[in-house]
């Protein structure tokens, strides 16, 4: 624990910081908190806009019992969690494996490829997934592939159960893994050189240096990068929406709980197209509270030691 | 970080959608403004208003703007602003617009239960005493928009058929007429292939437009029309009898002849198929026609052949009605323009300017200038007509049917089966 620093013409002690903090709290509250409270609120009624009657925790009892919102339910989910461990393995792997590259110090053009690391990141969803769509379509990518020799290449992976979610997946990764990279190098890059000599002094190969400094030292930043990447996922909804459709496109292979919920509480379902905010609301909020306590457990697993 | 994006993208569209009613604004509150002392028509004290109207037609921007403009030149004081969305947006955009307040005053109306439900929310104004509703159309074509108890929510405004489009140019170099009977379109196809062409340009990705274009197309031609329809619909036919059997085995097999790849051939890929030729066939509905229009090369449309011994009918698809808003700021000249579109001088102007592929509902002889829409038209002829098959009463059976449609084509499941699915989907409806 810190001391409290001593009272001075700066800080004249008490509460005055509630005055600096006071605009942040005002725009949380009204566009983090109070949205949060009154979806957890709306989870408890049934009907449309203007129409809503309070149905207690029918919804959720719906949710779980109604044997066909429950297979989609569990569906989106059992997929989201696929979702997720390929971004874990793919994305923050192959992030952490390009950081450490590029910022090698006998690395030559590291800059170089750090952009071209960041490029896809900067892009809209839309565009890459439709161009990933078009790309792995075999109507329009058949002879670019025979032409490189790669024509068992070109197969229909985004209308196949088997691989669409795959490939939505990868699409995915490609398009962020600029931002655990970014992460990774800024955390590697503020690790004293003294540590790297004494290691080099005591014998460690690059190995040893990797697994018992590196990756020590930037627990903290895994633990960001993995937080990140679950609230992301778990509330991914564009890609699928860019590369597939809303219906999770084929036979629900690639819903998500990000395109159920728009599904079921804001689009309604194709073509009656009636929503049900509180049914959307209830599926917000257990995702709401798997990501909390999914944040929280991951948060502790990686803090760093005092 | 992304979904708050769409999150941010999404409350920057309502508050720009909120922006442009309420630049609206003054003129709403000068009419109503002058509602106080010229009691209640501004066409008559020369008041301007702008009305909006809202679509789920991108596509045909041109052509309503032509037909409104029209308007305008016969009713000088009323301008009506066209503001169609993404078609697959359009029901949650308009009931965001109209829970919010901020609906458009005209719009189109879903037939059946989408748009009933609107109505029953009290979003849509009662249009049954519209003049010229009740006389100027057919039961058959009324229903669509009609409440159980006989109230009509909107004036219909344009139907849309479904069938074979091919390139008249392949047919021509390699001989080849247009097929009688469903087991002669399967030889027409094996034929294209044998000679190179991909036959048919049709795709499972967007999953919509394989059941509503292409198997509820066909359905009529193995369950027959409306009167058949309603057997089904009061459970004294099965939907695992043999004719619906049938009409699943027969979609079975035209997967040989999609093309290669179909799983993941969207509707926009069809259509480019077709339209540069790399596709002879594609089984589609009217409302695209308009994409062909700078085609380089003739094309034609066939109605999608019924199997040997069995009657081809065509689905003549109720489509679009419109409606104004039951809150709208100026409901004289909104009724206005429904009356307008309910009287032959009106659906005249109208059907000039439909878009390509819709075609007037009304009881006035059209005259359509488009050929290949009148050769459209003309393949109802003769044959018993019908809406697709679960829009006016099993609305819920839409799911469960174009997943057994598309597992079907995919060989994952056989058409028993599929038939079965669907029919259990039935039985667990509420009775």
């Amino acid at each position: 624990m810190k001391k409290p620093a001593a009272k001075n013409r700066l800080n004249p002690g008490g509460s005055y910081w509630i005055w600096y903090a006071l605009p942040a709290i005002f725009f949380y509250v009204l566009f983090m908190a109070f949205p949060l409270l009154d979806s957890i609120r709306m989870s408890l009624y049934t009907g449309t806009t203007n129409n809503f009657t309070f149905v207690g925790l029918d919804n959720f009892t719906r949710l779980f019992t109604d044997p066909d919102l429950f297979a989609r339910y569990w569906g989106s989910m059992k997929n989201t969690v696929v979702f997720f461990i390929v971004h874990m393995l793919v994305q923050n792997v192959l992030g952490i494996v390009f950081a450490v590259l590029i910022t090698q110090k006998n690395m030559k053009g590291s800059k170089l490829y750090q952009t071209i690391i960041f490029i896809p990141t900067t892009f809209a969803v839309l565009v890459t997934g439709y161009l990933w769509k078009l790309l792995l379509n075999p109507v329009w990518s058949k002879n670019a592939l025979a032409s490189i020799g790669l024509e068992a290449l070109a197969k229909p992976w985004l209308g196949n159960e088997k691989y669409a979610l795959l490939f939505v997946a990868f699409v995915s990764c490609w398009q962020w893994i600029g931002i655990p990279t970014m992460m990774f190098a800024a955390a590697l890059q503020n690790i004293s050189d003294d540590i790297y000599e004494a290691a080099d002094i005591a014998g460690a190969n690059k190995w040893q240096v990797f697994w018992h400094i590196k990756l020590p030292l930037i627990k903290p930043t895994v633990g960001i990068v993995t937080i990140l990447t679950f609230v992301n996922n778990f509330n991914a909804f564009d890609i699928v929406f860019a590369m597939e459709n809303v219906n999770g496109a084929p036979g629900y292979a690639t819903d998500l709980l990000g395109t159920f919920f728009y599904r079921i509480g804001i689009a309604g379902q194709h073509p009656i197209g009636i929503p049900d905010p509180g049914m959307g609301a209830a599926i917000a909020s257990i995702t709401f509270v798997i990501l909390m306590v999914g944040s929280l457990f991951v948060m502790k697993l990686t803090e760093a030691k005092e | 970080m992304k979904s708050k994006f769409m999150l941010r993208l999404m409350t920057l569209a309502v508050a720009g959608a909120m922006l442009l009613t309420s630049c609206g604004e003054p003129a709403a509150s000068e009419a109503s403004g002058s509602e106080g002392t010229a009691s209640s028509s501004s066409a008559d004290s020369g008041e301007k208003v702008e009305l909006t109207m809202g679509s789920w037609r991108t596509d045909d921007v041109e052509q309503m703007n032509s037909l409104l403009a029209a308007y305008h030149e016969l009713n000088p004081n009323v301008t009506i602003k066209f503001q169609p969305t993404n078609p697959p947006d359009y029901n949650a955009t308009l009931r965001l617009q109209l829970d919010g307040g901020t609906g458009p005053d005209l719009m189109y109306a879903r037939s059946y239960a989408t748009g009933e439900e609107l109505f029953d929310a009290g979003y849509f104004a009662d249009c049954t005493d519209i003049p010229g509703l009740k006389e100027n159309f057919t039961e058959a074509n009324l229903q669509p928009w009609m409440t159980k108890d006989g109230k009509m929510f909107a004036v219909p405004f344009a139907a849309v058929s479904h069938a074979v489009y091919y390139n008249k140019d392949i047919f021509e170099k390699e001989g080849l007429s247009v097929p009688e009977t469903f087991e002669d379109f399967l030889a027409l196809c094996q034929t294209l292939k044998d000679k190179g062409y991909t036959p048919l340009a049709n795709g499972l990705a967007d999953e919509w437009d394989i059941l509503e274009a292409f198997f509820l197309g066909m359905l009529p031609n193995y369950v027959g029309g409306p009167s058949q329809r309603a057997l089904y619909e009061s459970g004294e036919k099965k939907f695992n009898d043999p004719e619906v059997v049938k009409a699943f085995e027969d979609i079975s097999k035209v997967a040989p002849f999609l093309p290669e790849g179909f799983e993941a051939v969207t509707y926009n890929d069809s259509q480019v198929m077709f339209n540069s030729q790399s596709a002879a066939m594609f089984v589609d509905g009217s409302w695209t026609m308009g994409v062909y229009k700078d085609a380089g090369f003739n094309w034609g449309v066939f109605a999608i052949p019924a199997p040997k011994g069995q009657k081809t009918a065509i689905c003549f698809h109720p489509d679009m009605a419109i409606t104004m808003n039951a809150n709208t700021k100026h409901p004289e000249e909104a009724k206005a323009f429904l009356t307008w579109l309910c009287s032959e001088e009106g659906v005249k102007v109208a059907s000039k300017n439909l878009p390509v592929g819709y075609f007037p509902m009304i009881n006035f002889p059209m005259e359509l200038d488009h050929p290949q829409a009148k050769e459209f038209l003309a393949l109802n002829d003769g044959k018993e007509t019908d809406a697709r098959f679960v829009w006016p009463k099993l609305m819920e059976l839409y799911t469960p049917m174009n997943q057994a449609v598309i597992k079907v084509l995919k060989g994952e499941m056989t058409p028993d089966a599929a038939a079965n699915d669907v029919a259990a989907a039935f039985d667990k409806l509420p009775k």
